[in-house]
C-alpha cells in the first residue's frame, strides 16, 4: 500500500522509464489500468516510494505506445464506438509482448470491448 | 471482452538453451526478496525487478518449479519463524482455561490471558497476511498463467492457507498427551473468543477490536485452498460454536430470569439483549452472524419460556392488561412479532383475556346490587325519574335491571377502549391482533343473551340523557361507541326489534332530540345497510307528518270557530302500523281493547277523524289509548276551616298523565265530594285493561307527589277490592306535576317478556329464512342440503346467525307446502317447484 506521506507516493503523476532512458510522466490514474503497475504501486516496494517505475526490458519506442494506450483507454473508457488505435505494423510483435507483461490483454475499453491484444490482432 | 480463448501466447524465442542457466539467478533474487518481505524490508526492493524475475521464469515454463519453491519456502519460514511464537502463546494456563475449564480462575485473569493469546494470533496473522499479499503481487504473472492453466489454487490462497494448516489446525503434542485427546489451536481460539464474549455479556469490558480482527481473519480464511465462498472458516467452524455457546448462555440466562425475575424485567432484558447482540455483530463478531444470533436469542430467551412468562402471576400478560402496562405490552409485541409472524401466543392470550374480562363483566353485573339506586352511576343522572322509581316498589327491580344493562355496556365499552388503546399504542396496529380481539369481543358479547337488548337500552339511556345534560360532542362519542358494539352483535334482528320498541317510546313521549335520533339512525344505516333502518325512518316520517297534521287540524278548528272543543288541545301521532312495534300499536298478546272515552274526548276524536278523512278517504284510524298522554288542568277547592297555608285557597295544578289516567280522572269530575268509586266500578265505566288500570291507580293514589286520589284502605299496593275518591286536600309545590308512569320508561324485560320477545323474533326469523330459501332455490333450481344451508347462512349473516336446525325445519315446511321437492335417487338434494 502507498503510505500516506507527502511526496511521490501519492502524487498525481508517476514516471515510467524505458530501457534507453526515456521518461514518461503519466497520470497515476491512467497508469493503474495496468494490473502490473497497479500492483507495483500498491505495495511497499521502491517504486511505490519513489513514484518512478523503471522498465529495463522495454525500449522507449514500445513504452511510448504503451503509455499512449493507457491514455487512450483512460480517455475512452466510457465512450461507445471509439476508433481503433493506430499501431504501426512493425511494432506489433513487441507490443504484444509488452501487453502481456503489463497484463493489458484483459482490460476493456468502453462498450467496444477493445483490448490492446485485440487491437493488435489483424 | 477479449476472451481467454483468444489469448495470444508469447512467441517462443530460440533461447531455450539459456533457460536453465537463467532460472537459478531469478529464483535466488526472489527468495531473498521473500525473506526481505517477511522481515519488512521490502522498501529497498524493486517490484519491477521481482515481477520481471517471476515473469521470466514463467515464460521459460518453469512456473511449476517456482510455485512449489515458493510454497516450500513459505512452509519453512512459517515453521521456523512463526510457529515458535504461537507455541509460546499456548501456555498451560490457556489450555487449562479453555479446554479443561478449570474452575477457580478469575474472570479478569481469564480475560488477560485470553486477550494476550488473541493478540499474538492477530499479530502473526497480520504479518502473514501482509506478506502474502505482497508476495502474491510480485508473483502475479505466475498466478495469471501457470496457476490458472494447471488449475491450482492461486499462490495467495496456497500461502495464506498455511496459516490455517499450520497454526489453526496444529495440534500441540504435549497438551494432547495430557488431555488424551486431539485438539487444535483453533479450538483454543474459538473457546477464548467465546469466553471473552460471554464475559462481555456479563458486563466486563473486553477488547472488541481485537476480537473483530480475529473474526475477520476467520472470514478471510477458507476451508480449502479453493476458497469457496460459503466455506469460510468463520462460517464453517467459528460460527456454529459461537451460536452454540450463545444458545447455552441464553438458555441459562432465561432459566435464571424465570426463577428470579418477573415478566416485566424479562421483557426489557430480552429487548436489551437483542440489541446488544446486534451491536456486537457489528463491532465485535461479524455482521454475517447478526441474523443467526438474533434467532438464537429469540428462541432461547423469548420463545422458550414465553408461555411461562406470560402466565406469571402479578407481572404476566394478565397483569399487563389489567394494569395497562403499555410499555410492557409494546415490548412484548415487538418480541413476539420477531419469533412468530402469526402472533399466536399473544393472540391466544389476548383472546382468552378478553373473553375472561367479558364474562367477568357479565358476572359482575349480575352480582352487583343495583337496588341502591342513588349510588349506581347510571341512575344518578336520571335524578327526576330515578328518585321516584327507587321509592316505588313495582318499578324497583326493573330500574335495577336497566341500571345493570347500562353498567354492562359501559363496562364493555371501557374494555373495548382499553384494548383499542393497546392496539394503537403497543401493537403497531397489527391487523391479526385486531381481528382476533374483535372476534373475542363479538364472542363474549354474543354469548351473553341479553346483549342486543342492553345495547339498545344503553343507546336509549344516552339519547334521553343527551336531551337533558350531555353536550352534543359527548353524545356523539357515546353514539359512536354504541355503533361499535352494534358491529359485534350477530343477532341484529333482535336488536332491531328492541331498538324499535325503545325508539317508539322515546318518540311518542318526546324523550329525545329528534336530531340526535336521526343522527343515530343514519349511523346505523351506514353501518348495517338500508334495510335495517327502514322502519326507524318510517317512524320519523310518521312523527313529522303527525306534527303537520296536528297544526293543520288546529288551523282547521280555528277557522270553524268551534269554541267548545278548543278547550282540549289535541296532539296526535298517526302511526303506520308496520313501522311501529306491535306492543305500542296495541297488537300485543291480549289483542286491543277499546276503552270508553269521556264524551268530550269522544267528540274531539270524531272531529279529528272527519278532518283526517277529508284528504285521505278510506283510511282507518285506530285510537291507541295505551300510548298517549294528557295534560290536565285540575282545580282543588279551598278547604273549609283552613285559614292559612296552601289549603286555605283554591289551587290549580297541571297534571301530566297517560291517556288512561286522563280517562280515569275525568271520571271523578262526575263523582260527588264524598263519594268513592270501587276498582270494579272504574273498570266497568272505562273498560281500561285491569293491569293498566292498576298501574295508573297506583301512580295517582300511592306516589305522594301526585296523590290526587285517595285510596281505601291506604295500603302500598292496589287491589281489585280498593275504593278510590278525590283527594280534595292535595297540595303540591310545583304547578306542573308529572304522574309517574311505568310505560314511558324503557327498561329491561322480565324473563316472561323476554321469552315472548324471543318467540316473536323466531317467528319473524322463520319467515325471513323461508324467503331466503325460496330466493336461492328460484335461482339455482336444484341444490344439495348442505349447500343450501351455507347459502342461507351467508345471505342472512348481516342480520342474524340462523340456527341450522331452524333452517332444516323451514326446508321441511317448504317441502310440505310444495315450494320444493326432493329429487329421486339423490338424497338431501332439493328442486325448486315453479
Amino acid at each position: 500500500m502507498a503510505t500516506k506521506s507527502d511526496g511521490p507516493s501519492n502524487s498525481k503523476y508517476i514516471t515510467m522509464v524505458s530501457s534507453d532512458g526515456f521518461e514518461f510522466v503519466v497520470i497515476r490514474e491512467a497508469s493503474l489500468i495496468s494490473p502490473t503497475i497497479k500492483a507495483m504501486l500498491r505495495n511497499n516496494f521502491s517504486e511505490a516510494k519513489t513514484g518512478r517505475c523503471v522498465f529495463p526490458d522495454i525500449s522507449g519506442l514500445v513504452l511510448e505506445k504503451v503509455v499512449e494506450y493507457l491514455y487512450y483507454y483512460h480517455k475512452n473508457v466510457n465512450v461507445p464506438y471509439v476508433p481503433d488505435m493506430e499501431i504501426p505494423v512493425e511494432l506489433c510483435l513487441v507490443l504484444l509482448e509488452a501487453a502481456d507483461y503489463f497484463q493489458l490483454d484483459s482490460v476493456t475499453v468502453g462498450t467496444a470491448f477493445r483490448s490492446m491484444g485485440d487491437t493488435l490482432k489483424f | 471482452m477479449a476472451s481467454r480463448a483468444n489469448k495470444i501466447r508469447p512467441i517462443r524465442r530460440p533461447i531455450m538453451n539459456r533457460e536453465a542457466s537463467e532460472f537459478e539467478p531469478c529464483w535466488n533474487l526472489l527468495r531473498d526478496a521473500l525473506s526481505d518481505i517477511h522481515s519488512k524490508n521490502a522498501g529497498r526492493l524493486s517490484f519491477e525487478q521481482l515481477y520481471r524475475a517471476s515473469y521470466k521464469i514463467v515464460l521459460r515454463k518453469k512456473g511449476e518449479v517456482l510455485y512449489e519453491r515458493v510454497k516450500s519456502f513459505e512452509e519453512d519460514w512459517f515453521r521456523e519463524h512463526i510457529m515458535p511464537l504461537i507455541t509460546k502463546l499456548i501456555t498451560n494456563n490457556i489450555v487449562n482455561m479453555t479446554l479443561i475449564q478449570h474452575a477457580g480462575t478469575s474472570a479478569s485473569e481469564r480475560r488477560q490471558t485470553g486477550e494476550r493469546f488473541l493478540r499474538g494470533i492477530r499479530d502473526a496473522w497480520e504479518d502473514h497476511n501482509m506478506s502474502m499479499n505482497m508476495i502474491a503481487d510480485i508473483l502475479m504473472y505466475l498466478d495469471r498463467s501457470y496457476t490458472i492453466e494447471s488449475k491450482k489454487p492461486s499462490i495467495f490462497a496456497a500461502t495464506i492457507g498455511l496459516f490455517r494448516n499450520h497454526i489453526l489446525r496444529d495440534t500441540i503434542p504435549s497438551v494432547a498427551e495430557q488431555l488424551e485427546e486431539d485438539f487444535m489451536v483453533f479450538d483454543i481460539l474459538n473457546a477464548v473468543v467465546v469466553d471473552l464474549i460471554n464475559m462481555e455479556r456479563d458486563g466486563d469490558i473486553v477488547d472488541r477490536n481485537l476480537i473483530r480482527k480475529i473474526t475477520s481473519m476467520l472470514e478471510d480464511l477458507y476451508e480449502t485452498d479453493e476458497e469457496i465462498e460459503n466455506q469460510k472458516l468463520y462460517l464453517l467452524v467459528f460460527e456454529p460454536r459461537y451460536l452454540q455457546a450463545s444458545l447455552i448462555y441464553y438458555k441459562k440466562e432465561c432459566e435464571k430470569l424465570l426463577r428470579e425475575a418477573d415478566a416485566s424485567t424479562w421483557l426489557r432484558h430480552a429487548q436489551r439483549r437483542l440489541k446488544e447482540e446486534q451491536d456486537r455483530c457489528g463491532t465485535t463478531v461479524s455482521i454475517l452472524t447478526a441474523y443467526k444470533v438474533a434467532k438464537v436469542v429469540e428462541k432461547e430467551l423469548v420463545e422458550a419460556k414465553l408461555d411461562e412468562f406470560l402466565a406469571m402471576e402479578g407481572s404476566g400478560l394478565k397483569a399487563m392488561i389489567d394494569n395497562d402496562r403499555l410499555e410492557d405490552l409494546a415490548i412484548l409485541y415487538q418480541l413476539i412479532s420477531r419469533v412468530d409472524g402469526t402472533m399466536a401466543p399473544l393472540k391466544n392470550a389476548l383472546q382468552s383475556r378478553v373473553m375472561d374480562l367479558g364474562l367477568e363483566i357479565e358476572k359482575m353485573v349480575r352480582n352487583t346490587d343495583f337496588s341502591v339506586a342513588g349510588a349506581g352511576q347510571a341512575d344518578a343522572d336520571e335524578a327526576g325519574d330515578g328518585a321516584d322509581k327507587s321509592k316505588m316498589q313495582p318499578l324497583n327491580t326493573a330500574a335495577q335491571q336497566t341500571a345493570a344493562a347500562i353498567k354492562w355496556v359501559d363496562e364493555v365499552l371501557q374494555l373495548k377502549d382499553k384494548f383499542d388503546n393497546f392496539w394503537s399504542n403497543c401493537f403497531n396496529r397489527d391487523l391479526v391482533l385486531q381481528s382476533a380481539v374483535t372476534k373475542s369481543f363479538s364472542d363474549f358479547i354474543n354469548a351473553f343473551n341479553r346483549s342486543s337488548e342492553y345495547v339498545s337500552l344503553f343507546i336509549d339511556d344516552n339519547i334521553k340523557r343527551g336531551a337533558k345534560v350531555k353536550t352534543d360532542a359527548e353524545v356523539d362519542v357515546v353514539l359512536d361507541k354504541a355503533i361499535i358494539l352494534l358491529r359485534y352483535l350477530s343477532d341484529r334482528d333482535l336488536f332491531e326489534r328492541y331498538y324499535q320498541k325503545h325508539l317508539a317510546r322515546r318518540l311518542l313521549h318526546n324523550k329525545s332530540e329528534i336530531d340526535t335520533e336521526k343522527d343515530m339512525v343514519s349511523r346505523m344505516k351506514s353501518e348495517m345497510g338500508n334495510h335495517f333502518t327502514t322502519k326507524f325512518e318510517g317512524m320519523f316520517k310518521d312523527i313529522e307528518l303527525s306534527r303537520d297534521l296536528g297544526d293543520n287540524y288546529r288551523d282547521h278548528i280555528r277557522q270553524l270557530g268551534d269554541v267548545d272543543t278548543t278547550k282540549i288541545d289535541l296532539g296526535i301521532h298517526v302511526l303506520t302500523t308496520n313501522n311501529w312495534p306491535p306492543e305500542v300499536m296495541g297488537r300485543g298478546d291480549g289483542g286491543r281493547v277499546d276503552c270508553i272515552y269521556p264524551p268530550a274526548i269522544k267528540r274531539l276524536q270524531d272531529s279529528f277523524y272527519k278532518f283526517y278523512l277529508k284528504d285521505r278517504s278510506g283510511r282507518v284510524l285506530t285510537w291507541v289509548s295505551s300510548a298517549g298522554s294528557a295534560d290536565i288542568k285540575c282545580t282543588f277547592p279551598k278547604i273549609a276551616g283552613k285559614e292559612s297555608g296552601p289549603l286555605s285557597k283554591e289551587r290549580r295544578y297541571e297534571l301530566n298523565v297517560s291517556t288512561y289516567g286522563m280517562i280515569l280522572l275525568m271520571l271523578f269530575n262526575d263523582v260527588g265530594e264524598n263519594e268513592s268509586l270501587s276498582f270494579g266500578e272504574i273498570q266497568g265505566k272505562t273498560s281500561i285493561p285491569p293491569l293498566d288500570l292498576m298501574r295508573i291507580l297506583a301512580s295517582l293514589s300511592i306516589a305522594p307527589k301526585a296523590r290526587v286520589l285517595l285510596k281505601e284502605p291506604a295500603s302500598k299496593s292496589v287491589k281489585p277490592t280498593d275504593k278510590f275518591s278525590f283527594n280534595a286536600q292535595f297540595v303540591s309545590k310545583t304547578i306542573k306535576i308529572k304522574a309517574p308512569t311505568i310505560s314511558s320508561i324503557n327498561k329491561v324485560e322480565g324473563d316472561e317478556e323476554r321469552k315472548a320477545t324471543e318467540k316473536k323474533n323466531d317467528e319473524t326469523r322463520a319467515h325471513i329464512i323461508d324467503a331466503a330459501i325460496v330466493r336461492i332455490m328460484k335461482q339455482r333450481k336444484t341444490l344439495s342440503h348442505t349447500k343450501l344451508t351455507t347459502e342461507v347462512i351467508t345471505q342472512l349473516q348481516s342480520r342474524f346467525k340462523p340456527d341450522v336446525s331452524l333452517i332444516k325445519r323451514r326446508v321441511e315446511d317448504l317441502l310440505y307446502r310444495e315450494y320444493l321437492e326432493r329429487i329421486d335417487g339423490e338424497p338431501a338434494t332439493y328442486q325448486y317447484v315453479a
